[in-house]
């Protein structure tokens, strides 16, 4: 029965994935038509406005979007591994703000000293901010078990950084701010081939990572002692969990900015979905759910309005707040006392 | 000797960021249960979880299935030991088959999939607690027994050796917890599991367990079987409830039997004699009858004349038997149930000719330090303490004393009993359970004994019935003058003297006996032995060496001297070299590498000198030992390269009896080929033999190449043609000749020693007034 339940939602997420790309690759300012873009894709047109549209912009976001999701879910579902915490993810624990506070500090003093920084110092400053705040975190999660308590944290730890942020931003020159500004709010607009390379490698590096970890994740189900009892190096896997999702939600963040609640969010939903909690379904469900949700969210972000485009991050709470608070409402009916 | 299976501790000291506890030393042996109980927050978590690896131990060892828990990987642990903890678990969406299907994890490979024997453990598992109807449900949707149901299947799913579980009681309901105590109880018996288990219901602990641990915060207080444990004085004092009215769990809660109103008094049960019982002396167990053996002092030769009386009484056709309360020894004799007991009480057995049992021997104590001793009761180690905790604990060791005298008495027809020390220990007569303490309580009539050789002996006899007790001294049936050399008439006026001034009859003059064989410390003096004879054997003695008896057998011939040594000359003088067994052969051959003899036994056997190596000396012998598993100390070591062979050490010890001849012997040994060999294999690697090696005992349990022997067969020279035959040709080989035709069996020569023994002291002694003793006929003397 959970065998069958799987495979329905594992090919439910990749008919909608493929849906959805098939969706953004057409809709846009410029409008293309089907034997267009069909052309295009087959390689019979090789230049001309068309490609660009297609090969420049569209398409590289719609691959960020997919891997952006997909590195998101899973940082988030290795978190909820680690905190044993239902709504652990990487923004709740102000871990994405504090990737985009170091990536605020990088791009405002070296563009300030005239170097650029590149995609990979993007990556490594995001992470080390990531790190810093999962440090952070850690440290107060020894003290605290409780789960609002941990987001109470994480977000304060999310306002601080934003205050630095802002205080980085008052002295930065202006053309800095409006670059800042965008990629703080959390956007996929403007992200190409190269990125996109580098981000979906690193994120292919984390997930078959991750699929290693399987087993000992699945042990730790049972809680750490037991773990532990059948022969699990707990210390050495919360190593694991902890640098796997730091660098999945600082990959992210260095190229998309912070983006909300996909995190938290998405492990619930394909859980429920494929009732299961495997390790090895759960880490591939939760990469194609993540990348599904942020694919739509970001569809609507930039289709709603348009020409406008909105942040993806008010698309993603708008649509999985609810989520969120349903989750919250769940566990505490079910008595989960031991998170509250 | 015994394979050990189980979990055990070493004056452990557990805590969390502070000793908590100290010094707690217990066994859970196979298929046993014990319980530890106690009041809430004394610490029965903590050593739990400690024992489980949960927690770092503060200080002393833990053993699992007898090696030191720090030698395993985190892996060897899991298979070996498995939890049900108190904390609940929250598993989101798992099935309880998934929830068991962790225990597997030890097993399975690096990404985890169950094979076809996975699921079949798990399966099994599952029934073994009666959980397929409920096997697909999400564990979350159960009920607390059904989950405690599905957490210890779980830990059997893990196939244990040993099972810990931290109150696996609380939460549940009557029913429940009936079921679930019912099911450990099984496990324990039926997969022989060693159950380690904490609870606050006293009155299944009471029933359940095979041993009791009871703690609170001071410590331990007390371990033993239920009985010793549940009396409600020591109850109360454990849970700090001296005063309070307990009415409310009945009349008579915390005891075994609720006969109270029966009107028994407390004497009369078994396992509860307290002071009572000291002073209702006059009491009968069986229809055995018992004599007693003191002495003036230590090494006086009661253990000697107490195994002569043991040979005399059952040469005379009495089923007889030894018997000491308490023994002080460094080296313990482990009985095949894997139980401790003294060696002197073994050698006592063989004189009565039967086996030994540890009911001879029910206390023992063996020197940790100056101060401290490890106190085994029944066998098994208790605890470690020092004189003056030993003494308070002493008391409650009078019902175990009583109760193995008992079971002794019931295929016994005379007991003999063996005292320690002196009874005239004034300043530690209070509560006596060794010398006259337990002759009054056993109603026995006492033979004192006093050594001549050392000098003193009116001192040592009169001096002693002088300063004992009037009741005490009226015990003393007769005096016995040990290790006198020299004419006996002229210490006629000596005997008068002593019966004149004890009024008490000397019943003989025993002369100094030059018999050897196994005594208490005598290991300690074969091993210092260096005597050089005209046929000189070199056993290599080696830092791990283990079974010394295989060369027993050679002190039967004068001409031949056996030398322990590590010395190059030792080796190169002697005519026959011997690498005995061990128990760390890598250890041991990086030990004659770095000394040097490695070299000095190839020189030797390129010189063709005759070299047998048993056991671990076997396997020295060959090309390479590998300990993949690390069941020694790991690693791979080239051995000695003289014979074919390469061993690898298994996680599965071998045990077994051996029967079987010499198949083949190449010019060293040539006339053994064909002879009967009858011994034991104890070891833990395999030896694979190379292809056109000849084999030596059959069954592949050994090998020879030229003038190099190894056989795995301990027990090898017992047998007369062997023995013989190995002396002949080493003999023949340096050109000498040893009479060996008065060698015998081993077995047979040591009867004859016993015999030897039996007759000497039998003459020297006034056995009629012994018989009388016990209130025996004398001429009624039956034969065998």
């Amino acid at each position: 029965m959970n065998q069958k339940r799987f495979v329905f939602t594992i090919t439910g997420l990749c008919i909608a994935i493929f849906l959805l790309a098939v969706v953004s690759l057409f809709s846009g300012t410029v409008a293309i038509s089907g034997s267009e873009l069909k052309a295009v894709l087959l390689g019979q047109v090789k230049e001309g406005m068309h490609v660009n549209i297609l090969f420049q912009i569209r398409l590289p976001r719609l691959i960020g979007a997919l891997v952006t999701g997909g590195a998101l879910a899973l940082s988030g579902y290795l978190l909820q591994t680690f905190f044993h915490n239902p709504i652990a993810g990487p923004f709740v624990l102000g871990i994405s703000s504090g990737a985009k506070l170091t990536v605020a500090l990088a791009m405002v003093f070296l563009l300030s000293k005239g170097c650029r920084i590149g995609s990979a110092g993007l990556v490594l400053a995001a992470f080390a901010g990531a790190m810093a705040v999962m440090l952070f975190v850690l440290l107060l999660s020894l003290r605290v078990r409780s789960m609002s308590i941990l987001v109470v944290c994480g977000i304060m730890v999310g306002y601080i950084c934003a205050a630095v942020t802002d205080l980085v931003v008052t002295f930065a020159d202006d053309s800095n701010i409006v670059n800042l500004h965008n990629w703080s709010l959390g956007s996929l607009s403007g992200i190409g081939i190269p990125e996109v390379e580098l981000m979906s490698g690193i994120v292919l590096c984390c997930f078959v990572f991750v699929l290693f970890l399987s087993k000992p994740i699945g042990a730790l189900r049972l809680g750490e002692a037991y773990a532990a009892g059948v022969g699990v190096n707990v210390k050495l896997l919360r190593v694991f969990l902890i640098l796997a999702s730091s660098l999945l939600a600082a990959c992210v963040t260095a190229f998309v900015g912070p983006v909300s609640f996909v995190g938290i969010a998405v492990p619930h939903l394909v859980k429920s979905a494929a009732g299961t909690t495997s390790p090895w379904k759960m880490i591939p469900l939760c990469f194609l759910g993540g990348a599904a949700i942020t694919m739509l969210c970001d569809l609507i972000a930039r289709t709603v309005f348009a020409p406008t485009e909105v942040s993806i991050s008010s698309v993603t709470a708008v649509l999985l707040v609810p989520v969120v608070l349903w989750i919250m409402l769940k566990k505490k009916k079910e008595g989960g006392g031991s998170y509250a | 000797m015994h394979e050990e299976q189980g979990i055990r501790t070493e004056v452990l000291t557990i805590g969390y960021d502070s000793d908590l506890m100290k010094e707690i030393t217990f066994a859970v042996k196979s298929g046993e249960i014990v319980s530890i109980i106690g009041p809430n927050g004394c610490g029965k978590s903590t050593l739990l979880k400690t024992l489980a690896g949960h927690l770092k131990e503060r200080g002393g060892l833990i053993y699992l299935d007898g090696r030191e828990r720090a030698s395993f990987e985190k892996k060897e642990i899991a298979r070996r030991l498995s939890m049900v903890m108190t904390e609940r678990i929250h598993p989101e969406l798992m099935t309880c088959r998934e929830v068991v299907a962790t225990g597997r994890y030890p097993y399975t490979g690096h990404f985890g999939i169950l094979s076809a024997s996975d699921q079949k453990i798990i399966e099994e598992a599952l029934d073994s607690v009666d959980a397929q109807e409920i096997a697909d449900r999400l564990f979350s949707n159960l009920s607390d027994g059904q989950r405690q149901r599905i957490m210890l299947a779980r830990a059997v799913a893990q196939e244990p050796d040993i099972l810990i579980l931290d109150e696996p009681t609380s939460y549940l309901d009557l029913k429940y917890r009936i079921e679930l105590l019912t099911k450990i109880r099984k496990l324990a018996a039926q997969k022989g599991i060693a159950v380690l288990l904490s609870i606050h219901e006293l009155e299944a602990a009471m029933r359940i367990s095979d041993t009791v641990v009871a703690m609170n915060r001071e410590g331990v207080q007390r371990i033993g079987n239920a009985e010793e444990v549940f009396t409600e004085p020591f109850i109360r004092a454990l849970y700090g409830i001296e005063d309070m009215d307990v009415s409310v769990l009945g009349s008579t809660p915390w005891r075994m039997s609720g006969n109270r109103e029966s009107g028994e008094s407390e004497a009369d049960m078994p396992g509860r004699i307290t002071e009572g019982a000291m002073a209702s002396a006059h009491r009968t167990f069986g229809n055995a009858k018992v004599i007693m053996v003191q002495g003036t002092m230590s090494n006086v030769g009661k253990s000697l004349l107490t195994a002569a009386l043991c040979r005399i009484f059952t040469e005379d056709g009495y089923r007889t038997a030894p018997f000491k309360s308490q023994n002080m020894a460094l080296n313990s004799y482990v009985t095949k149930d894997g139980l401790e007991m003294g060696r002197a009480q073994v050698v006592q057995a063989e004189c009565c000719r039967r086996e030994a049992a540890v009911e001879m021997n029910p206390i023992l104590l063996k020197p940790v330090s100056d101060q401290r001793s490890q106190v085994i009761v029944n066998g098994r180690p208790v605890s470690n303490m020092n004189v003056k905790e030993y003494y308070a604990y002493k008391k409650d060791c009078i019902p175990v004393v009583l109760e193995a005298y008992q079971r002794l008495s019931e295929t016994s027809e005379i007991i003999v009993v063996e005292g320690a020390g002196s009874p005239a220990e004034l300043n530690l007569k209070e509560d006596d359970i060794v010398n006259m303490g337990l002759a009054a309580l056993l109603s026995a009539p006492v033979i004192l004994v006093g050594d001549i050789d050392r000098g003193g002996i009116f001192a040592q006899l009169i001096g002693t019935v002088d300063l004992l007790e009037k009741d005490e001294r009226e015990r003393i049936a007769g005096l016995v003058v040990n290790k006198f050399r020299g004419d006996e008439a002229f210490f006629a006026k000596g005997i008068e003297i002593l019966e004149t001034k004890t009024g008490k009859p000397v019943l003989g003059t025993i002369p100094w006996l030059p018999l050897s064989f196994e005594e208490e410390d005598s290991l300690a003096d074969r091993l210092e032995r260096h005597e050089k004879r005209d046929f000189q054997i070199a056993v290599v003695r080696l830092p791990h060496m283990a079974n010394f008896t295989d060369f027993a057998t050679f002190d039967q011939l004068e001409e031949v001297g056996v030398s322990y040594t590590d010395r190059a000359e030792d080796l190169v003088d002697s005519d026959l070299i011997l690498l005995p067994g061990t128990k760390n052969t890598i250890a041991d051959l990086r030990w004659l590498k770095k000394n040097g003899l490695y070299d000095v036994i190839r020189s030797e056997a390129k010189k063709e000198k005759l070299i047998i190596g048993i056991c671990g000396g076997y396997q020295m012998l060959g090309k390479w030992i590998r300990d993949p598993g690390h069941m020694e100390c790991g690693g791979e070591e080239a051995g000695l390269g003289l014979l074919n062979t390469e061993t690898v050490f298994g996680t599965e010890k071998i045990r077994t009896a051996f029967e079987g001849i010499v198949e083949d012997a190449e010019k060293g040994l040539a006339a053994l080929r064909g002879c009967r060999v009858k011994g034991y294999e104890i070891h833990m690697g395999v030896t694979a033999i190379g292809e056109g090696t000849r084999h030596f005992t059959s069954g592949g349990t050994g090998c020879c190449s030229g003038t190099v022997f190894g056989t795995y067969v301990h027990g090898f020279f017992d047998c007369r043609e062997i023995a013989a035959g190995v002396i002949e040709a080493a003999a023949a080989r340096r050109r000498k000749v040893v009479d060996t035709g008065r060698l015998k069996d081993y077995t047979d020569y040591k009867d004859t020693q016993y015999a030897k023994l039996a007759s000497a002291v039998r003459a020297h002694l006034d056995m009629k007034r012994i018989y009388e003793m016990m209130g025996l006929p004398y001429d009624k003397k039956r034969t065998v």
